[in-house]
């Protein structure tokens, strides 16, 4: 079957438009991982810094905008090289075979990282495998070929930057579709980044968090998903060697912060937290504060029933075993009896429902 | 430079590399050849079609202002499928993925769409294309 290569007279196939939009899916690109990076060493690394307190949630927050603004960069840019598709021959050479393969990596990557942090952002888990390990890894392999990808087109690069002149074109000339691609991307990031920015929250109509949730603040699991569905006056806490009934402590000084709570997810929520600090408690029990710490929660099943918290956070003044949110006892999906509420950490690490810190 | 990136590259690609054989599974490896596939077969050959159209159907002063609302509406659509598209339902969250979705999304068209109508009701007329009104 002989296929008819179509014809390709679009503004948007020139070499200098590739180059620009591919310059800025770099940027995007390169930023989003990054911050991804950060947001893993933030979840499993040794070390994360507790200040300033709004550090995870400012990092997360680019992750995931600059994730979406990639969308219409990443459709634009393989828009503008569409053509090259239907090249002949298929394959010239053995260098430009490796090329072509590359590319075909290059765009697997770029898809999947872009396809699987949308879903997971909206918690739709359509496929079969693990999030987190399949998104970091493909981090890895979509940076490299993008690495390798620049390399080879260095010169194209070069050439591409000249100036843009003015011509006749079907429907968009080189200039118009390139301001098009900055709109759209622009209209992407405002659909969105309300999840992110406060201030956006009632314009991003295609934010995944809204202005609700109990006591002023969104739940990303609840205590009927977590299973945890009573907790009665034989609750204890338990820190090292001592244990602690909830009336113990309530009656231990109590500090109060501002610390948001910041998901992976790329949405966060300040809120006022009252409770003991971390700090103290280890003191009470012996321990000194910045070692390593192990808090378990009352859940059964899940990836996050325990975290570590990092000695930097174990240490910090403003680390709590919050008691109280925004001036209310706890409610049942935000961890009540008691949760932890650390600055500057994502969020599915502030262990809800805690039931014993130890030396990790 | 060329080297030092190209370096770069392929050890970032072999830690990739690395890192997926300890994790890689067959659905992970149908997503990663899932994406090129269908952007080359159904969404290019899509905006393919659309320029087209706009290209024959459209008067010329109306044309960068579709084609532009067309590219934003279709960004725009891509971005609500893991919102609207959800065959395992909804997780409890409250708080989160509570909002009326189909109406945010028809709402976000329809501002695009006003702005395609004005920018092209205030776009200069060339001269001898059209007969002032």
């Amino acid at each position: 079957m002989r296929v008819r290569v179509p014809e390709f007279r679009g503004a948007a196939h020139d070499e200098r438009v590739t180059v620009r939009i591919g310059l800025w899916l770099g940027v995007s690109f390169g930023i989003c991982f990054l911050t991804g990076l950060l947001s893993h060493f933030a979840q499993r690394g040794s070390y994360w810094p507790s200040a300033p307190a709004d550090l995870y949630r400012i990092t997360q927050g680019v992750h995931v905008v600059s994730g979406v603004a990639s969308v219409p960069l990443l459709l634009a840019k393989l828009w503008s090289v569409y053509p090259k598709l239907f090249g002949r021959p298929l394959v010239r050479s053995l260098p430009h075979a490796l090329e072509r393969a590359s590319i075909l990596v290059l765009s697997g990557a770029a898809f999947f990282e872009v396809v699987t942090g949308l879903f997971n952002v909206a918690q739709n888990y359509v496929w079969g495998f693990g999030f987190v390990e399949a998104h970091h890894t493909v981090a890895w392999v979509a940076i490299g070929s993008v690495l390798v990808h620049v390399a080879v087109k260095l010169p194209v690069v070069r050439r591409g930057l000249s100036r843009l002149d003015r011509e006749p074109a079907p429907v968009l000339s080189r200039r118009q579709f390139l301001r098009s691609t900055w709109l759209a991307t622009g209209v992407a990031v405002v659909a969105t980044a309300g999840a992110t920015v406060p201030a956006l929250r009632d314009v991003s109509v295609l934010s995944w968090r809204s202005a609700r949730g109990p006591q002023g603040v969104p739940v990303n699991r609840t205590a009927r998903a977590a299973g945890v569905t009573e907790v009665d006056d034989t609750w204890r806490l338990t820190v090292g060697m001592r244990e602690f009934s909830l009336a113990e402590l309530r009656a231990l000084p109590q500090s109060t912060e501002t610390l948001p709570i910041a998901c992976v997810e790329g949405w966060s929520q300040s809120a006022t937290w009252t409770g003991v600090p971390v700090a103290d408690l280890l003191r009470l029990a012996g321990v000194a504060p910045g070692a390593r710490v192990r808090v378990s929660s009352l859940e059964e099943r899940g990836a996050y029933r325990t975290s570590e918290l990092p000695g930097t956070h174990s240490d910090d003044p403003r680390t709590l075993l919050a008691l109280r949110l925004n001036g209310e006892v706890l409610s049942p999906d935000h961890g009540y009896p008691c949760r932890l509420i650390a600055p500057s950490r994502p969020g599915v690490l502030q262990t809800k429902w805690v039931t014993r810190l130890e030396v990790a | 430079m060329r080297v030092v990136l190209a370096v770069l590259g392929v050890a970032a690609l072999a830690w990739g590399a690395w890192l997926a054989v300890e994790s890689v599974s067959v659905p992970a490896l149908l997503w990663f050849a899932g994406g090129p596939v269908v952007h080359d077969a159904v969404v290019a050959p899509l905006v393919g079609v659309v320029g087209l159209a706009v290209a024959r159907f459209v008067p010329e002063r109306w044309r960068a202002p579709v084609a532009v609302g067309a590219v934003s509406s279709g960004v725009l659509v891509v971005l609500a499928v893991p919102l609207l598209w959800r065959p395992y339902g909804v997780p409890e969250n409250p708080g989160l993925h509570d909002r009326d979705y189909v109406l945010g999304l028809a709402v976000a068209l329809g501002v695009v769409w006003v702005g395609v109508l004005v920018s092209g009701l205030a776009r200069p007329r060339r001269r001898g294309t059209s007969r002032r009104r």
